[in-house]
């Protein structure tokens, strides 16, 4: 009867409550920003996967894909996990006994051979408080060895999580970013879960910027050369990779789609300016959309569209602010506070359209730090995710509670995610020199045959 | 006997190679009888032997003046933090660079803005392209065209000094210039 991860949730919770202490006691600390993680353990259901029926051949499998399930629904951030218990491993669900217990939900299933190389997966939510199973819900996946088999496990989780919370989760994604590699960068990927850390390319330029489109076919990114700065699009599937139009520039850089794709913004140096470009993906035309006196960079589209968030440092200092799609009458939405050096970057739109999330600190003093506003009320309270180190480059995952960023110093280094909604912090990949990820949106759903009780 | 030939020539023949780099220099004659033209002929081997000596000279002193050229053209600037306005001492080596500029009208430069590690690495790149073309628009103001310079941006990516301190960051925070044309030959401004 041990709860996997305890330990990881007491440390956390120290640490966090060290840096609230440190941040109140500052005095000059502006009164617009909360150190916002608040760590909720008690409020998270708890989930155990039993081990999963299969003939003597499929054990292993069965036993990866309980793995899978198990990590993945830890890292949703909506349960906690509690290991199954040998008494409760086999035979019929005992409700009052996993009551007695305090799980909230069993996942029970089963594993089969399906005749193609494949096999199918039954999964059934136990709801253990009303004491009745949830619709049965039959998958089929590739063999273990194929490729794409962890990523249809992942989609699996996805819609266990869907199907007890009703939102989806965001297991079946992955991360793309750079790594620093001696003076060049190359194009790094991982799965959601950590597993299958890969290079997708490597030149002797630098490589910025990675952002998928929003089907998760393409990654567009710059190159900055010797002399050059070049717009890139790889197509996922056959690893090809063609060049976007864009301007004559020394600087091409930070480019995002529009939810729908059929956009695609960016940043390109022009008359010693940075400023911002829209790209029609269908025609390949663009037209610049924002006009000096300051660099403008790093957009990011609204869900719906209709505007774009992006950096300036038309202040002085880089500032968070949101415009029209397409151009116009910027807002400001960091706070700025005359004669503090409050700095504001690299901000991206959340899936829900409420939240941006962004890095900075108030005071050129500090660290850099995860912070998330609320996009349609401009300079009020912003929330400070991440207390210890540097953090910077914040992406959403799909499921909107879940942030990538980089981590630094402070005894970290490397990929982290944090909850949103409960602050817990884990490590997506270790090393120095890993930046400027961004989320994919979900690459695999699946529905699966619902086949009643 | 035999054998100690062999040592001898082989340490004749590693001398030799040894000395391969020095200038040349002209196997002294064999002495010859005293005859009448002797005196003559001594003249106009030491005329020969002034005349490679300064040849030589002046090779040298052309290769210097290139080397000294090219070093005043690749002297780095450096920039104080978050800032792309040229330091007094900045100033006074982009001067330097304008004599030598104007000396030598064929010479073409890339320059190289470069940031420190703090701050994001967008804005970064962007302060590293205004820290190139603010040291191109000094030198244009000195009547340099502004054809002759090309301009980029590192970002952050390419320090000279990887620690995070501040005395990296200090040396990290700069423009570099690369000689893209015209560099084989250069004359020294005058001094």
């Amino acid at each position: 009867m041990r709860v996997i991860g305890a330990r990881i949730w007491v440390a956390l919770g120290l640490l966090v409550g060290t840096a609230a202490a440190v941040a109140a006691q500052d005095p000059e600390a502006p009164k617009g920003i909360e150190l916002a993680a608040q760590y909720q353990t008690r409020t998270q259901p708890l989930l155990a996967v039993r081990p999963l029926g299969a003939p003597v051949d499929l054990v292993g499998t069965a036993q990866t894909i309980q793995e899978i399930l198990t990590r993945d629904l830890d890292y949703s951030d909506r349960f906690r996990i509690f290991e199954t218990p040998s008494s409760l491993a086999s035979g019929p669900i005992d409700y009052a006994a996993w009551n007695s217990a305090r799980v909230v939900y069993v996942v029970d299933g089963s594993v089969e051979p399906s005749g193609d190389g494949g096999f199918s997966l039954r999964v059934t939510v136990h709801d253990i408080p009303y004491a009745e199973a949830k619709p049965t819900r039959t998958y089929a996946l590739p063999s273990s060895d194929d490729p794409d088999f962890r990523m249809a496990v992942h989609a699996v989780s996805d819609e266990i999580v869907r199907d007890i919370t009703g939102e989806p989760g965001a297991a079946a994604t992955r991360i793309v970013f750079v790594r620093q590699n001696r003076g060049s960068n190359d194009l790094m990927i991982v799965d959601s879960d950590g597993e299958n850390l890969r290079r997708l390319t490597g030149t002797e330029g630098l490589i910025y910027s990675p952002a998928w489109a929003p089907d998760g076919s393409r990654i567009a990114y710059t190159l900055q050369g010797e002399g050059t700065s070049q717009l890139f699009e790889r197509d996922m599937r056959t690893g090809r990779i063609r060049t976007l139009p864009a301007p004559r520039s020394q600087l091409i850089m930070t480019p995002e789609y529009s939810r729908d794709g059929s956009k695609l913004a960016f940043a390109a140096s022009i008359n010693d300016q940075v400023e911002l470009f829209e790209a029609d993906v269908a025609t390949g035309r663009f037209q610049q959309i924002t006009r000096g006196p300051a660099y403008s960079f790093s957009p990011s589209y609204s869900p719906d569209g209709t505007r774009i968030a992006f950096n300036s440092n038309r202040l002085g200092n880089p500032h968070i602010y949101v415009m029209p799609s397409g151009g116009g009458g910027a807002t400001l939405i960091t706070p700025f506070v005359s004669g503090q050096r409050g700095y504001y970057t690299s901000p991206q739109w959340a899936p829900s359209g409420t939240q941006i999330t962004f890095h900075g600190h108030w005071n050129s003093r500090g660290t850099y730090h995860v912070f998330v506003a609320d996009a349609n009320r401009p300079l009020s309270q912003i929330r400070q995710l991440t207390t210890e180190g540097n953090n910077e480059d914040p992406s959403w995952a799909p499921d909107g509670r879940h942030i990538v960023y980089t981590a630094s110093g402070g005894g970290r280094n490397g990929l982290y995610v944090v909850d949103v909604q409960s602050g817990r912090v884990r490590q997506l990949a270790q090393g120095a020199g890993l930046r400027m990820a961004d989320w994919s949106p979900t690459l695999v759903r699946t529905s699966g045959l619902s086949s009643g009780q | 006997m035999l054998r100690r030939a062999v040592l001898f020539s082989m340490l004749v023949a590693t001398a030799a190679a040894c000395s391969r780099n020095e200038p040349p220099q002209e196997p002294i004659p064999p002495t010859l009888p005293d005859t009448a033209g002797e005196g003559a002929r001594r003249a106009a081997e030491q005329a020969r032997q002034d005349s490679i000596r300064r040849a030589e000279e002046e090779r040298r002193a052309a290769e210097a003046a290139t080397a000294r050229a090219r070093s005043i053209l690749e002297e780095m600037v450096f920039f104080d933090y978050d800032d792309s306005n040229l330091r007094p001492d900045a100033q006074e080596a982009l001067a330097r660079k304008v004599a030598v500029l104007r000396a030598n009208p064929n010479v073409t430069l890339r320059i190289t803005g470069h940031a420190d590690e703090r701050g994001s690495i967008e804005y970064n790149l962007a302060l590293g392209l205004r820290r190139a073309n603010s040291v191109r628009d000094y030198l244009t103001g000195f009547g340099i065209s502004a054809s002759r310079f090309t301009t980029e941006t590192m970002g952050e990516d390419r320090p000279l000094d990887p620690a995070s301190n501040e005395t990296a960051w200090a040396r990290n925070r700069r423009a570099e210039f690369t000689i893209t044309g015209g560099g084989e030959r250069l004359v020294a401004p005058g001094m």
